[in-house]
């Protein structure tokens, strides 16, 4: 590999930011809730990353994270009270059964055409029914919390006594799907999915099956969803319904905008700016009045969809180019230097 | 087994005529001006807390607050519209879903913050009691809620038809081009038509009200009912917005009578996504 090439800006820029990721743990190591806080942070943005391939990339504003989210944390957790079945185990096919109700959901959704709005709204009630089921199904889910049990080895039942275990897991996963969704992006999938998110019957009359496209990238989204679910019932050590969250899985879907639609890097930037912003201010002004940090971060929200309404990833496109030109022109000037001498 | 299913159905009626005016304020809102407001069920939610405030504050009864609420909910509508929806009109379609979900987290921590967690009730109101038909029995205040509700969509029928403000809507809402030509300024328009659906939900508020308690996630129930009510009736027919709010509430109803209380969405959101795969338009909709 032409080394010259490898250190752009941009890759620079991304090793900059996984060094920062993988040695911030060290400095705050005292902090819990700091790990804690840093572990979310790195949830929504692996949420925001999945949400960029069904929502960015193929267009459907899907508002159902937290719904696969939820059963891949039930199907975890009660693999894990019932049968005492490792986490890691429950969490792949945590991951399957979300998969299996998004494509439920799914085929007859996108064969019978429903989108745009209505694809929308049938997903955000989907997260409410769900809700409902666990909370009437006694045996799994119900009113109170179903504690997951600690066992013997924490390695084994995926709980441990701090969070920086859980916190690189879920960097280790953000990088997967970082790349997942790279990979996607300059596949025959992601040119397709790209092309029916600006318009879907000019794709179908070039041959593009688009259902079947829409159905890949919903499996892949709720797949990741799911496991990350796994791993949400075992950082917080219960299951519950209020796990199926319409404002939550709402959230995902205004970071993956506010991020930039269709950037591969765009919603985790977007998720680890804002969801990091919001944890500062419930920390500060959390404790004068309950809800105001909700009402602040709403505001910005508010603000950058209205004025940067493509999202920060351009802006930072932008600043990239920037940099390139300035970092081929310092190149060049060098060069033009010998070659004067 | 008879007697539940009809009381259910009665039930079920009464609230399916105020679901069908919580719905009105949307589906004058998203027929014509095709703005998606995700936030509707959260303008309910204020109107709620708004009728709460007046109603304890003035010792009034609560479906006397519209007579308040519901100014106080036009001047929300024509702020929200001139400082949020207007510039997301020439925007990207994720642009609106974006703002409008915004503007529900805000509203929803608005009222935590002013109002707290805990559920916010009026006095019962002075046409409490019941009516008894039979082995039947029909609530006062909700029968009387569902007879304003049907008068004011009667009415809000004539004024779409026959008024000067009410035919520059629909104009608006079928050619834009062809109707700033003729003199709609389309700006105020849509704030009219924005600041109009939302002190509609004023009044279904204030009518909620009379018999139910409020707290800062309600919005989301009435959102979801509203967005079903509307898929059933489909756009542009105000009498088939009554029959599938009538519908709709019918099915919460009996789910909640013959299968458990918690299950009062699951059977609103089987008829939704029915409505959505079978037949997209509605069942009576022109488009």
């Amino acid at each position: 590999m032409n080394v010259k090439k490898f250190f752009n800006p941009r890759n620079i820029l991304i090793l900059f930011g996984v060094g920062i990721a993988l040695v911030i743990p060290l400095i705050f190591k005292a902090g819990q809730y700091t790990m804690l806080l840093m572990t979310t942070v790195l949830l929504y943005a692996i949420l925001a990353s999945a949400w960029n391939i069904i929502g960015g990339m193929a267009g459907q504003l899907d508002l159902a994270a937290a719904a696969y989210l939820g059963l891949g944390a039930f199907t975890t957790g009660t693999l894990l009270i019932r049968w005492n079945i490792t986490p890691w185990v429950g969490m792949i096919i945590g991951g399957l059964v979300a998969t299996l109700l998004a494509m439920l959901i799914g085929f007859p959704l996108f064969g019978f055409k429903v989108k745009e709005l209505w694809y929308a709204l049938s997903s955000s009630a989907l997260v409410v029914v769900m809700q409902s089921l666990f909370m009437m199904w006694n045996e799994v889910g119900g009113p109170t919390e179903k504690y997951l049990p600690v066992g013997t080895s924490p390695w084994y039942s995926l709980r441990f006594n701090d969070y920086m275990p859980y916190y690189y897991i879920m960097l280790i996963i953000l990088v997967v799907v970082l790349l997942v969704n790279r990979w996607i992006r300059y596949s025959k999938l992601g040119y397709s999915l790209l092309a029916l998110g600006e318009d879907e019957d000019a794709v179908e009359v070039l041959g593009v099956n688009s259902q079947s496209s829409k159905l890949k990238a919903l499996a892949i989204y709720s797949f990741i969803c799911g496991v990350v679910g796994g791993i949400f019932a075992s950082i917080y050590g219960y299951v519950h319904p209020a796990f199926f969250d319409t404002s939550m899985s709402m959230e995902i879907a205004i970071l993956g905008i506010v991020g930039g639609m269709g950037f591969i890097y765009g919603p985790a930037l977007a998720a680890i700016v804002m969801v990091s912003f919001r944890e500062v201010l419930r920390a500060s002004l959390g404790s004068q009045l309950a809800g105001l940090y909700l009402a602040v971060y709403a505001i910005i929200l508010i603000v950058v969809a209205l004025y940067q309404p493509r999202g920060i990833a351009p802006l930072v496109e932008r600043g990239i180019k920037k940099a390139q030109t300035y970092f081929v022109e310092l190149t060049r000037g060098r060069r033009a230097d010998i070659k004067s001498s | 087994m008879f007697e539940t299913a009809t009381q259910g159905i009665i039930t079920g009626i009464l609230m399916g005529a105020i679901y069908a005016l919580i719905a009105l304020g949307l589906s004058i809102v998203f027929g014509i001006m095709n703005v998606t407001n995700f936030a509707h069920g959260d303008f309910v939610m204020l109107s709620m807390y708004l009728s709460f405030a007046v109603g304890s504050a003035l010792a009034w009864d609560a479906v006397a607050t519209p007579l308040i609420t519901a100014p106080l909910m036009f001047l929300f509508g024509i702020i929200t519209y001139y400082l949020l929806i207007d510039r997301t009109l020439r925007q990207m379609y994720v642009v609106q879903l974006a703002v409008t979900v915004g503007l529900q987290i805000l509203m929803r921590s608005a009222a935590l913050i002013i109002w707290q967690a805990q559920p916010r009730a009026l006095q019962y109101s002075f046409i409490q009691g019941n009516i008894q038909i039979g082995d039947f029995q029909i609530l006062t205040s909700r029968l009387f809620s569902a007879v304003v509700s049907l008068i004011f969509i009667a009415g809000m029928a004539y004024f779409m038809n026959k008024t000067w403000a009410g035919r520059a809507m629909r104009a608006a809402s079928d050619d834009l081009g062809a109707a700033s030509l003729m003199g709609v300024n389309y700006h105020k328009t849509y704030a009219l038509t924005f600041a109009i659906g939302s002190s509609i939900t004023a009044l279904a508020g204030g009518l909620v009200m009379s018999f139910q308690q409020t707290d800062p996630v309600g919005g989301i129930r009435f959102g979801l009912l509203s967005w079903a009510v509307l898929a059933l009736a489909g756009l542009g027919s105000l009498p088939g917005l009554i029959v599938a709010g009538i519908i709709v509430g019918v099915v919460e109803s009996l789910t909640v009578s013959f299968f458990d209380p918690r299950s009062r969405l699951l059977g609103v959101y089987a008829i939704f996504i029915l409505v959505l795969w079978l037949r997209p338009r509605g069942l009576f909709g022109r488009r």
